[in-house]
């Protein structure tokens, strides 16, 4: 029998399962798995970790206002709202705020120069300061979170928008002054579509230390919301209680990127949806390529 | 129609290294033209055509020397098609034409409509330039030049990058355009043939950008290769261009 009739053979690398463990959905699925029941193993033998059953079982009670055995009620709702308008008024500040920056330092070399040292001094600050600080500026209330928020999330807005004007192609610019286009146009037409790949990497790195930056903030600063529930559990030293909310995070973060972030990257990248390309492995590429630039930059 | 005057034009550009020399694009350029004519810039590559067409159109200044470009007295306005198309790849065919429009919407609309129909468009208006040829895409170029009534036109080798029976067809089209449009007309080419075929007047720039030869063309349109005398007018030129080639190599030793 010769080794081309061997490989035809049906066995476990051909069969349905076989193939469909090593398609990258199967390797997900399989990866997760490990990774529940690693954590199970734990979880038995060890007191301070919670299994997951145990885990699961807190984030139902809590999300459902459910009775956690003496201590208070699920709140889970009442404290996501009020981190949600924090996060998001904060998130849409520093986008603001990051874009017009960024815009000004990638345009003229004299803001640059004036800037780059002092945007490179808060991208080094971690968002814990920023915490910290603002709790001591503002007390305990709202205002520490949202300004935690901005002052964490613009910068990286910033120097990703920065790049990316640095990025826009002089032919098309040429193009723009031959025709003496007018600015606002530019800008609209030409400028910001150019950048749209750094808008989202700013923008998903935004998002990101944003989350991380409330949290912190509500935990030291704050009298609700999910940082300033996390603490509770974690003070009254219900360790299901904490592991459960760093999955609730976690998920959050996920579904955002997943639900809103990805459809609009999808959306603004219509153009490339030419019938030669493979639309997803383009945007793929795009933002590694400025993800890895920007850990670069740093 | 426009008039365009360049005196004793020269662009030097920084050195490319920091030890290097400065380059001399352009060293001692002066001629003018005026009216319904459509003049062809014929040079070696380097020779600096594209710079001149870049300080004409305003992207880049002159080192010395003055370039005006006035329309009745008045500032002129400029069309310029690019070697590549040069379209923005986010905006459809139609949002690039009102990129460079400065009508009012409606208005602007139906003109852009106007000229890509002229270039056999008409059905494209919604297409993203990734979607079209290169061929294609060279024509919006050429359909946005037109676009804003220019009162000169700008081309830069605007077929040069095409594929021969495309760029024929492209020339032709060209022609047309202009017999009905007759603006004044700057194009920069490499090929000779070209420029017999579409031009009043030739002018060849000679290696490190001054000029060597003005030649008026007066043959009739429709020029067509296979006629005889324009392949002498063709000759002509090229035996010119060896005539430089000579004395460039001769002046080397
Ligand atoms: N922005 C620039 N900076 C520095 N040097 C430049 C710049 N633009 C052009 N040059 C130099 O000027 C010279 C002339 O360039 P130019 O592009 O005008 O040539 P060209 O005649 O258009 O050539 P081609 O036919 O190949 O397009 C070249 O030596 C080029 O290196
Ligand atoms: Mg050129």
């Amino acid at each position: 029998m010769s080794a081309a009739t061997m490989s035809r053979q049906p066995g476990f690398a051909n069969s349905s399962i076989g193939r469909a463990l090593r398609s990258s959905w199967g390797a997900r699925v399989t990866s997760y798995f490990a990774f529940v029941v690693a954590w199970q193993i734990v979880g038995a033998s060890f007191f301070r970790v919670p299994t997951p059953w145990e885990t699961l079982d807190f984030i139902w009670r809590e999300v459902s206002g459910g009775d956690h055995g003496g201590v208070r009620p699920g709140q889970f709702w009442e404290h996501f709202s009020a981190t949600v308008p924090r996060f998001a008024i904060g998130i849409s500040v520093a986008f603001v705020i990051g874009v017009v920056v960024g815009l000004l330092i990638g345009s003229f070399s004299f803001v640059r120069a004036l800037l780059s040292d002092v945007l490179l001094v808060f991208l080094a600050l971690p968002a814990i300061i920023w915490a910290f600080l603002t709790v001591m500026w503002f007390g305990l209330g709202w205002e520490a979170p949202v300004y935690t928020v901005i002052l964490s999330a613009a910068p990286f807005v910033a120097v990703n928008v920065a790049q990316g004007v640095r990025a826009v192609s002089p032919e098309l610019r040429r193009m723009s002054d031959a025709f003496g286009v007018p600015r606002n146009r530019r800008i609209r037409s030409m400028l910001l579509p150019a950048i749209t790949g750094y808008l989202f990497t700013g923008l998903r790195f935004a998002v990101i230390i944003g989350w991380n930056a409330v949290l912190l903030a509500e935990w030291f600063g704050a009298v609700d919301g999910v940082g300033w529930r996390a603490r509770l559990w974690y003070d009254a030293a219900r360790y299901k209680g904490f592991v459960g909310w760093a999955i609730i995070f976690i998920v959050f973060i996920f579904l955002l990127d997943g639900l809103v972030l990805s459809p609009l990257q999808r959306r603004a990248f219509r153009w490339r949806a030419s019938p030669s390309s493979d639309l997803k492995a383009e945007v793929g590429a795009v933002d590694t390529e400025s993800f890895t630039n920007t850990a670069i930059g740093l | 129609m426009a008039t365009l005057q360049i005196e004793k034009l020269t662009k030097t550009f920084p050195p490319h290294s920091k030890d290097g020399r400065p380059v001399r694009a352009i060293q001692d350029i002066s001629f003018a033209m005026s009216g319904q004519v459509f003049v062809s810039l014929v040079g070696p590559s380097g020779c600096g055509k594209s710079t001149l067409l870049n300080i004409v159109s305003g992207v880049d200044s002159p080192s010395t020397g003055t370039v005006t470009v006035t329309q009745d007295g008045k500032k002129a306005r400029l069309g310029y098609v690019f070697q590549d198309s040069r379209l923005l790849p986010w905006r459809t065919v139609m949002q690039n034409m009102l990129y460079v429009s400065d009508l009012p919407e409606e208005e602007g609309r139906a003109n852009a409509s106007k000229y890509l129909e002229m270039v056999g468009l008409g059905h494209a208006h919604d297409m993203y330039p990734g979607q079209l040829s290169g061929g294609m895409q060279q024509r919006v170029g050429i359909a946005r030049a037109f676009s804003v009534s220019p009162d000169l036109l700008l081309m830069d080798e605007p077929f040069s990058h095409l594929d021969a029976i495309t760029a024929r067809s492209l020339r032709e089209e060209l022609q047309v355009m202009w017999n009905a449009t007759k603006k004044t007309v700057l194009f920069v080419t490499h090929d000779v043939m070209e420029a017999v075929q579409l031009s009043n007047r030739i002018i060849t720039l000679a290696h490190g950008g001054t000029v060597f030869d003005d030649t008026t063309i007066e043959l009739p349109f429709p020029r067509k290769a296979s006629d005889p005398e324009f392949a002498a007018q063709q000759a002509e030129i090229l035996g010119r261009f060896e005539t430089m080639e000579l004395e460039r190599t001769a002046a080397k030793g």
